[in-house]
């Protein structure tokens, strides 16, 4: 029947465990004809096991290791360690078939977690192309979404507060009454007795005390690993040079002394003890020698410049008065010549023809005669006359040429001839670097002397009462800054007191300078006083004011003073007349 | 008839017509239309006759050329320029008459890849910055005795609130800029301030680890938020949710419920001081600027990280959310240290670049007017949707303070957005307002 109800049921979905290793083996057993082929490793039976390793968990069965067999065992794997899985990432490759290197930046994360790690996220927005226009859009979700969001947000927050209010709350409050129940109670056994064949039992809970501390340890769960870091998308910092590592340095927060208070000083005053931008710029040495040398160079070449300038005068000089002298001596030659008298030539020192012809142009004012000239020398004189006068005749043409030119020229270059010819062009000679200034005793003096307060002139002589007509600081000193006389006529500063009119100067005077009003009563006997016009004059007081000459003239006259009777007397006298009259 | 006698009128009249083209040709005018197929008849002689030999690219050149894959769809690039597209009419009709298609540049050779990215590097520059007004400075409020580290302006407009280095919240009035209040609790620098829109709570933190809930209808602290480690250095209020972030020296961000003070979340993960924290209605709902000079993206329910950015190269002291944009700024010190981000998945938008200083920090209006505020005392409008400067500024420190104290701490937009409120180290808070002409 029961085979009959199987056949009607349909078949379980779950086919019964059966556990039972003699109903296995049963079922071995009963199977083993039908099966064609069991692949069953052979264990080879207990004592001819030598050299056999069990590897797999079949050669274990369900059983337990081998003992007799010397090799490390892991029946149904235990033991086994598990060969890691390894943590090789597989090569990834998106949908074009470019590999996705930053898979690992990726893996391990939490799902929906958007890792940034690919230079497409350091491309601004607007020129990014794998993104469309939607994408670049930026609205802000709708009502609907944010009331969405908000909801899931409340939901999943209020789980959590719930969570930990409930933590917070007190879970068993100790009922005052306690919580009690009856409980009524039959003995199974209905022993002897028949008093106990009912009782009724009262329930309580032991009451807690609620400053118990806690029976069990609260162990803390270490912190599981932190999610995997996100890969950085900016450049590594710089590294800080020595030079800036020590502009960061900041002195710290104490003086130089001591800080007893413990005060907190700026940084401004720090970096001001430290003394870090207190030291000036140090300009070299040589700056200041290369521009001495310059300067000292400068005016050597001037020096040299006018030494030789003053040799060439001279010698131009000298030369002018070399040939004046030549010409003195011609001239009186000439004379000498005219009036008779032989010259004493020497025949070896003959004249030569140049000299002649120069000679003869030079005296050709005094219409020279050669009369007296040696007749054998005729015709060598006509000849020489001849040429003479072509050469002056040459010389007149070009001359009248020249004028020509001149009275054809225009007035301009008229002007500039005459000024050439009357030595006033010095174009030319500024051109070939001849022309100079006439030199002045200033531009010999050294110009760094200039715009400097010194003393004047010499100290040499000591009789001259000049040593102290200036003041030695003049305008530097802190005295001439404060008390300097806002109106000194005598300072230069000429529009004080009404350019010093007369009418200027009492306004002045009158001016109410510190607001004190007009004095009424200035010093005693001052109202008195006439009204002086012009300055106070003194004049000598002549009169014997303390009698010193009538006494060197009484020393001078001889008389001794015992001597002199009638002073005595005449003191004495009054002296009685004194007392008389106090007498009377 | 002398019919006869005269020359045949068509090619006269064709002459005359050549002649009267040439003639008006040269003035442009809508009236002489090319008649298209006599244009497509003239192209294509043309082509025939001159480029003939040079259609094809000679074989070696081909070779060296590679095989270009299948073409890719051409995009109509719809680019921020405004512009009239460059496709003529010319290049259409050749398009038309020439079916092969157009030599494709490969995409392997760099030269052209450059060329390409320098002309869309061209095309994107064009994006014109809207005009701003200049701000100029027209309040100056000296009342506190310290560093002013925070600033919060209420929703209803009507006055704001300051925290600064002498431990004391100071109440003020917006319109006239009077003191209302102080409040006094807090027994280290108050770092951050907010109110809340929808109680009647002003929430302050400081460095000394406290976070405090004043309520602002009997001027009390109710609550304390207990848990910080270290100072509370900034501090921000979910718009729609009762939650409340504080952020600080400890390196975590915490998230607290703000009726029962529990603490829901701490967003640990970075490992300096995040110095700045802000929240915003959705994702991400919490936005982290650390020291560490990242920048975190949390997602609130599950209180982990959703994006962490790393373009930062030192550390971040100041975030802003676009009111109306899904963007949000963030800055830090240095050169190229102000970028904006787009949310919700962080991607780097641009740099507002030219504010070398470390900044201390930003603020944003709906208008798109951008501040940032630097340790050194510059301040600098941006324009928030091409991150162009319009206005570069100097911070007036106030007469007897030092040449040091010319920084700005924090800063704020009143509710209009007209109006900006800066906290300073000169003790002072200063509004600046928009010229209007």
């Amino acid at each position: 029947m029961a085979t009959a109800l199987a056949s009607l049921l349909p078949k379980p979905v779950y086919a019964p465990t059966v556990s039972d290793d003699e109903d296995e083996a049963v079922q071995v057993t009963a199977a083993a004809p039908s099966q064609s082929v069991i692949i069953r490793a052979a264990v080879p039976p207990y004592g001819q096991r030598r050299g056999w390793k069990p590897t797999s968990p079949d050669d274990f069965g369900d059983g337990g290791a081998y003992p007799e067999c010397h090799v490390a065992q892991y029946p149904l794997g235990m033991g086994k360690k598990k060969a890691s899985s390894g943590n090789t990432l597989a090569l990834q490759v998106d949908a074009e078939g470019n590999v996705r290197y930053d898979a690992i930046a990726q893996q391990g994360q939490r799902p929906g977690k958007i890792v940034q790690s690919q230079f497409k996220d350091l491309v601004p927005l607007a020129h990014r192309k794998d993104l469309d226009e939607s994408v670049r859009q930026l609205e802000r979700p709708s009502e609907d979404e944010v009331q969405a969001t908000t909801e899931k947000t409340r939901a999943a927050l209020e789980k959590l507060v719930n969570g930990k209010i409930k933590a917070a709350q007190p879970k068993n409050v100790p009922d005052s009454q306690g919580k009690t129940s009856f409980i009524r109670y039959t003995p199974g056994q209905q022993g002897g007795s028949d008093s106990l064949k009912q009782r009724i039992i009262k329930m309580t809970e032991v009451v807690e005390d609620p400053l118990e501390p806690p029976r069990f340890k609260h162990k803390k769960i270490p912190r599981g690993p932190p999610s995997p870091p996100p890969p950085v998308l900016r450049s590594p910092p710089r590294k800080a040079t020595a030079q800036e590592q020590k502009e960061w340095m900041i002195p710290p927060c104490i003086s130089n002394w001591k800080n007893n208070k413990g005060y907190t000083i700026p940084l401004d005053k720090r970096l001001a003890a430290d003394g870090r931008g207190l030291q000036d710029v140090h300009i070299n040495d040589n700056f200041a020698k290369f521009s001495e040398s310059l300067f000292i160079a400068d005016r050597h070449a001037r020096e040299e410049v006018r030494q030789r300038a003053l040799m060439q005068q001279k010698l131009a000089e000298k030369e002018k008065a070399q040939k004046e002298e030549n010409l003195r001596m011609l001239a009186q030659r000439a004379r000498e010549e005219r009036a008779g008298i032989p010259v004493a030539r020497p025949a070896d020192s003959k004249p030569s023809a140049e000299r002649a012809a120069a000679m003869q142009s030079s005296l050709g004012a005094y219409g020279s005669g050669s009369e007296d000239e040696s007749g054998e020398e005729e015709e060598d004189e006509d000849e020489e006359t001849a040429r003479l006068r072509d050469q002056m005749r040459q010389e007149k043409r070009r001359e009248r040429e020249r004028e020509l030119r001149m009275s054809n020229m225009g007035t301009e270059q008229r002007a500039k001839m005459l000024a050439r010819q009357q030595n006033r062009d010095i174009s030319e000679k500024i051109a070939l670097g001849l022309a100079k200034p006439t030199l002045s005793k200033e531009s010999m003096l050294d110009s760094r002397l200039f715009n400097q307060e010194s003393l004047s002139g010499t100290f040499a002589d000591d009789e001259a009462y000049n040593l102290y007509d200036r003041p030695l600081f003049h305008g530097s000193s802190a005295a001439a800054a404060i008390y300097k006389a806002r109106g000194n006529i005598t300072e230069g500063n000429q529009d004080s007191f009404g350019e010093g009119t007369e009418e200027g100067i009492t306004r002045a005077l009158d001016n109410d300078r510190f607001g004190l009003g007009q004095a009424r009563i200035g010093f005693e006997g001052a109202q008195d006083q006439e009204v002086r016009e012009g300055p106070v004059q003194f004049e000598k007081d002549t009169g014997d004011v303390f009698g010193l000459d009538k006494f060197l003239d009484e020393a001078k006259s001889g008389k001794k003073r015992g001597l002199d009777m009638d002073a005595g007397g005449s003191r004495k006298r009054q002296q009685l007349d004194k007392a008389t009259e106090r007498d009377t | 008839m002398s019919t006869s006698a005269l020359p045949p009128i068509n090619p006269l009249l064709k002459t005359c017509g050549k002649c009267t083209r040439d003639v008006f040709a040269s003035c442009p005018d809508d009236s002489i239309q090319e008649e298209p197929r006599s244009a497509r008849i003239r192209l294509s002689v043309k082509m025939n006759d001159e480029y003939r030999d040079v259609r094809e690219l000679p074989a070696p050149l081909l070779a060296q050329q590679g095989a270009v894959g299948p073409l890719r769809p051409k995009e109509q690039r719809k680019a921020i320029t405004a512009g009239p597209s460059a496709e003529t009419d010319a290049s259409r009709i050749i398009a038309t008459i020439d079916n092969k298609p157009i030599q494709q540049p490969s995409t392997f050779t760099s030269a052209s890849n450059l060329s390409r990215a320098l002309q869309l590097h061209k095309t994107t520059r064009t994006i014109k910055p809207t005009y701003h007004p200049p701000w100029k400075l027209t309040r100056v409020i000296s009342g506190h005795l310290g560093w002013v580290r925070s600033v919060a302006v209420e929703p209803g407009n009507k006055w704001f609130a300051t925290g600064a280095g002498d431990r004391v919240i100071k109440i003020w009035d917006l319109a006239s800029g009077e003191l209302r209040l102080s409040l006094t609790g807090h027994i280290s620098t108050v770092r951050g301030l907010a109110v809340s829109a929808r109680h009647p709570y002003l929430f302050s933190c400081g460095e000394d680890k406290m976070v405090k809930c004043w309520d602002l209808e009997a001027n009390k602290v109710i609550r304390h938020y207990h848990g910080h480690l270290s100072g509370v250095y900034a501090l921000s209020l979910h718009p729609t949710l009762d939650i409340l972030v504080t952020s600080g020296r400890d390196a975590s961000a915490r998230v607290w419920d703000m009726r029962t003070k529990a603490q829901i979340h701490v967003l640990s993960g970075h490992t300096a001081t995040v110095a700045d924290v802000k929240c915003q209605e959705s994702d991400p709902q919490v936005i982290t600027g650390s020291m560490d000079s990242t920048v975190r993206l949390w997602d609130l329910a599950a209180g982990k990280t959703m994006v962490t950015l790393t373009h930062h190269k030192k550390s971040v002291r100041a975030l802003a959310i676009h009111p109306t944009e899904y963007s949000f700024a963030s800055a830090s010190a240095g050169g190229n240290n102000i970028k904006k981000w787009k949310c919700p998945e962080g991607t780097f938008v641009f740099n507002f670049s030219g504010h070398n200083a470390i900044i201390n920090t930003l603020s944003v209006n709906s208008e798109g007017v951008f501040f940032s505020g630097g340790d050194n005392g510059t301040l600098t409008f941006w324009d928030y949707d091409t991150g162009t400067a319009f206005q570069n500024m100097e911070d007036i420190p106030q007469p007897g303070s030092l040449e040091a104290e010319a920084g700005v701490f924090c800063s704020t937009f009143d509710m209009t957005g007209t109006r900006l409120i800066t906290g300073g180290a000169d003790k002072t808070i200063k509004i600046y307002a928009e010229q209007t002409q």
